[in-house]
């Protein structure tokens, strides 16, 4: 392509200069990206009527942005924490964010007074950070470094339950009554929420690599009954917690560059995994700057993307499921010889309602 | 069971002609045992039906139905259950029936004209009087009525393939449990779940299950009914509010990577290509013949790794005392030395740029490092143009604001 500000696909602000290069897909630009890699997205939830974005990112910050119907995108706040942030989430009402970091810590963000304070502590980095809506309690689940997953009632400082992990926590997911975490050394456990939390399974790994990225998917019935797990090779697992049939969990393999026939396949890692809130279909995003919708059911492959420039780390569905926002930022893959840290990182949102439609017949 | 006009009252198996007590139960013997796949065990309905499975399925041919009789071994004949049967050989199972209630009580004559009954004599037994019996049952009958002895062998031959296969004891009431575990292996454990989930549904009405047909969590369930009553407040009514039900030391479950964690000594940072997953230092085997994983070679998550270069960790202020504290492990400490001196010239450039002026906007936040506009473009970015405030966010942002700008032209 020539090099052009896509004037038409970014945000009003018509004077970013993106090249084509950078935005293949020509999706909606963020403006006022964070300035170092996307650890972190999370749209708000269907619970208040504006589209809300919050982005942590290894620069320490956590950013709001309001994402308007035209594309516009509009920031509005940020927080600091005292290390990078590793992942953030929305509270069940959409009034709070949770921010959790490599400071071992987990603050709450209230947007409406703008104000934050702290409500988890680890003794090693917090990677994952989930809220917990059920009908008897609230509360907010934490997976660190140090090897435990602990609920937070967020009133107070000491955890409702702490609950050790076999490694060290690095992805998680929670669905109520369901919870799942993957681990190091391929852990993977499932907790059941109702009533309090406990382990209900451990499972033997699909996958022969390091786990990375976990997401919970639902039956038709709108109820939690499987998840699909990523590993750093290319790969995805769809496990269903209580298959009917044993057929019906599988594995498929994804970003991964075909190379010439009697070249090297270049294997990457699956950053993020995220279910479309209503088709009930998958997107996946890789080290390889790709991003792909798969319709699991048909167990088919809806729609590769064009290679972005850096590797895509994050990603996320609106709550309606109009909005595919994906981050483009180094994630290390590499290790540090390729970090940049003048490059830019970018944050993009795609209309993708029509993309993710289920191919099957049901 | 001593009811004489039977009258096809019972369903039985055309295949193999034994008896069952409700036609439910012969179907699910029929599809356990005549329409299942002997490839892949997949039940199908119908002969044919098993014979266009395993053709598309598997490429194989059936010629004859598994398991049946010699003379009912026809795969192209539909039955279902009792349906499809020829009413020839339905009355001929009639006459047999007929015959051997008759043939019961009179041991050595030859059944007037019928086929040959007499070996299941049963009317004293009482058991075959029900239906085919046991090829055991029957062949223990044998000896004692020795002048029938001759008469029996012949009937065997129509009924010994059934005698050879029945897998279970005497006919109809045992044979219908035995045939609910192999036939629904899933209802057992949920049958048993059938009681609690009920109740803790009344109890959560809010929750998600009662929409489903069988609980996400059945062995859970009876535990949740417990706790489940009343809400539940700020810390679990069972558990203390310190460390509670760690589900237990670090277990070897994975024993591929149980190596990696602690104690292991670090070789120096990840050598060759071709590692294996099995040393000391868990490594990723990321190079293949023909394919190479993009990913260091170190099986530690991405984060990890990043987070252990000295310019995230100097972020983290006095707050983290050791250098160690980002990460759990000890010897990662060596592996830091060895890239922090390659990273030295970078910070410099890389921490101005990060921490965030803007973020003075909430006084509250704590220890936000503030700079000064200085660096030009980076710092500019920052300026996050608050613009009017939502209705969500509060008062706080417009006490220091930048003049309201978007990314100013040129920078990009």
């Amino acid at each position: 392509m020539f090099n052009q500000s896509t004037l038409g696909a970014s945000s009003s602000f018509g004077a970013t200069n993106t090249p084509s290069s950078a935005n293949p897909m020509k999706d909606f630009e963020v403006t006022s990206p964070p300035d170092d890699s996307v650890s972190s997205l999370a749209f708000s939830p269907a619970t208040i009527p504006q589209n809300f974005l919050i982005a942590g990112s290894w620069d320490n910050n956590v950013r709001c942005w309001e994402v308007e119907q035209t594309g516009k995108t509009i920031p509005k706040s940020m927080q600091t924490m005292q290390g990078p942030v590793l992942d953030v989430c929305w509270s069940d009402d959409g009034t709070k964010v949770f921010m959790a970091s490599c400071d071992k810590m987990v603050k709450c963000w209230d947007l409406n007074s703008n104000q934050t304070m702290q409500v988890a502590a680890h003794d090693a980095p917090v990677k994952t950070c989930h809220w917990v809506k059920g009908p008897t309690y609230s509360c907010l689940m934490t997976g660190s470094w140090d090897k435990t997953l602990k609920f937070w009632d967020t009133r107070s400082p000491n955890p409702m339950l702490t609950i050790s992990l076999p490694e060290r926590a690095y992805c998680a997911d929670v669905d109520y009554p369901m919870a799942v975490v993957g681990t190091a050394g391929r852990g993977l456990i499932v907790y059941q929420l109702e009533g309090k939390p406990q382990e209900y399974k451990r499972i033997e790994s699909p996958l022969k690599y390091q786990h990375r990225c976990i997401a919970i998917f639902r039956d038709k019935k709108k109820s939690p009954t499987g998840y699909a797990l990523g590993s750093v090779e290319g790969r995805v697992a769809i496990q269903y917690v209580n298959p009917q049939n044993p057929k019906d969990n599988f594995t498929f393999k994804c970003h991964r560059s075909n190379g010439a026939p009697n070249g090297y396949q270049d294997i990457y890692a699956v950053n993020d995994i995220a279910f479309h809130p209503v088709h009930g279909t998958l997107a996946t995003v890789g080290s390889d700057g790709s991003f792909s919708f798969w319709d699991k059911d048909a167990r088919t492959k809806l729609k590769p993307s064009e290679a972005m420039e850096q590797p895509i780390t994050r990603c996320c569905f609106n709550s309606n499921g109009q909005i595919f926002a994906y981050a483009v930022s180094y994630d290390w893959s590499k290790g540090h010889e390729f970090y940049n840290p003048l490059k830019k990182n970018y944050i993009f949102l795609r209309s993708c309602y029509d993309e993710l439609k289920p191919r099957s017949s049901s | 069971m001593g009811r004489k006009k039977k009258k096809q009252s019972k369903p039985w198996c055309w295949y193999c002609n034994r008896e069952f007590d409700d036609e439910k139960i012969l179907i699910q013997h029929q599809k356990a045992k005549h329409f299942k796949c002997h490839i892949c065990h997949k039940k199908l309905y119908t002969g044919p039906g098993l014979s266009i499975h395993c053709m598309q399925v598997h490429k194989e041919t059936i010629d004859k139905v598994p398991n049946s009789l010699p003379n009912r071994s026809n795969i192209e004949i539909e039955i279902y259950g009792m349906e499809g049967i020829p009413p020839e050989d339905i009355k001929e199972h009639e006459r047999q029936k007929q015959g051997k209630q008759i043939q019961g009580g009179r041991p050595g004559s030859p059944s007037s004209g019928e086929d040959e009954p007499a070996p299941k004599k049963a009317k004293p037994e009482g058991l075959l009087g029900n239906g085919p019996g046991p090829g055991g049952m029957m062949q223990g009958m044998m000896p004692p009525q020795g002048p029938m002895h001759h008469h029996s062998m012949a009937p065997m031959g129509q009924f010994g393939p059934s005698m050879g296969h029945h897998m279970m004891g005497p006919m109809g009431p045992p044979i219908g449990p035995p045939f609910m575990g192999p036939g629904m292996p899933m209802m057992g454990p949920m049958g048993n779940m059938g009681g609690p989930p009920q109740m803790n549904m009344g109890m959560n009405p809010g929750s998600n299950q009662p929409q489903q047909n069988k609980p996400l969590f059945p062995s859970a369930a009876t535990a949740a009914t417990t706790t489940a009553s009343a809400p539940v407040g700020a810390d679990f009514k069972p558990i203390t509010s310190t460390v509670s039900t760690p589900i237990g030391p670090v277990k070897p479950t994975f024993p591929a990577y149980s190596t990696t964690s602690s104690s292991s000594s670090q070789s120096s940072t990840p050598v060759t290509s071709s590692s294996d997953t099995s040393q000391k230092v868990a490594l990723i085997n990321t190079t293949g013949a023909s394919s190479k994983i993009i990913h260091p070679q170190e099986d530690i998550s991405l984060e990890q790794v990043r987070a252990r270069i000295s310019k995230y960790e100097r972020q983290a202020p006095v707050k983290t005392v050791d250098s160690s504290t980002s990460t759990p492990q000890p010897q990662v400490e060596e592996e830091r030395r060895a890239v922090m001196p390659r990273y030295q010239p970078r910070p410099a450039m890389a921490v101005a740029a990060v921490p965030v002026s803007v973020a003075a906007i909430a006084p509250p936040v704590s220890s936000v490092t503030i700079m000064s506009p200085m660096a030009g473009p980076p710092i500019m970015r920052h300026a996050m143009h608050l613009g009017p405030p939502a209705a969500m966010l509060g008062g706080n942002m417009n006490m220091m604001r930048p003049p309201p700008m978007g990314l100013p032209p040129g920078c990009t």
